[in-house]
């Protein structure tokens, strides 16, 4: 299965928010530990509930937590 | 490996499957007359099914204590969708082989139930072991 095009923040906003854990965040959330996991290692695309709920527990726009990498972007990696 | 509680579900009941179901049709395939219903082969097939269910049931009940159980969310729900579909095929595959092997070669009702069970077994199998490779590996 091709990898996920969607990139995520996520590490970086566990970091600025007290180093929240992936636990922590799973029960914000409303998602297992694993799925958690799993999306900020791009191995799994959230849907866009999950992805506004994740955005939400770090109170920050959608925009900041996901983005979307063009063909070019992932060519070049 | 640190398995979360539905992974350690999913591998107790492959287990469970593989151990009674082999010594049930180890049982019933090596018999002298596989195809005859008696009194025996009911009782073993009676006897697979409630080992089955009270293995699930203890075990299952051990991991809610031990582990944190959390409820299924959108990723477990499309593993699992992913892993009856392929469960499905083989089942289907298996069904038409199974109708095949009727028309071409004829058997008894008995071991035609048997063959069918096997079928349904072997899609179980296939069913866990999908999950356990996607929780694993890729989505």
């Amino acid at each position: 299965m091709a990898k996920s095009r969607v990139r995520n923040n996520i590490r970086k906003l566990r970091f600025h928010c007290s180093e929240m854990t992936q636990q922590q965040l799973s029960e914000k959330v409303g998602v297992t530990r694993q799925t958690i996991i799993a999306i900020e290692g791009d191995k799994y695309s959230p849907s866009l509930e999950v992805a506004f709920r994740i955005a939400r527990a770090f109170g920050v726009p959608l925009e900041d937590a996901f983005h979307y990498e063009s063909e070019d972007q992932g060519a070049q990696e | 490996m640190n398995l979360s509680y539905r992974e350690k579900s999913i591998w107790g009941s492959l287990i469970t499957t593989l151990v009674v179901y082999g010594y049930y049709f180890t049982a019933v395939f090596s018999a002298a007359r596989p195809s005859q219903v008696d009194r025996t082969a009911l009782v073993r097939l009676m006897t697979a099914v409630f080992v089955i269910v009270m293995i699930e049931v203890i075990y299952h009940t051990v991991i809610a204590l031990t582990s944190k159980v959390e409820p299924k969310d959108e990723r477990d729900i499309l593993i699992e969708g992913k892993a009856y579909r392929n469960a499905y095929f083989l089942l289907v595959g298996d069904l038409f082989m199974l109708m095949g092997m009727i028309i071409l070669v004829g058997m008894t009702p008995f071991l035609t139930v048997n063959l069918m069970l096997f079928s349904v077994v072997i899609s179980e199998i296939l069913k866990s072991l999908t999950q356990l490779f996607l929780y694993r590996r890729v989505v």
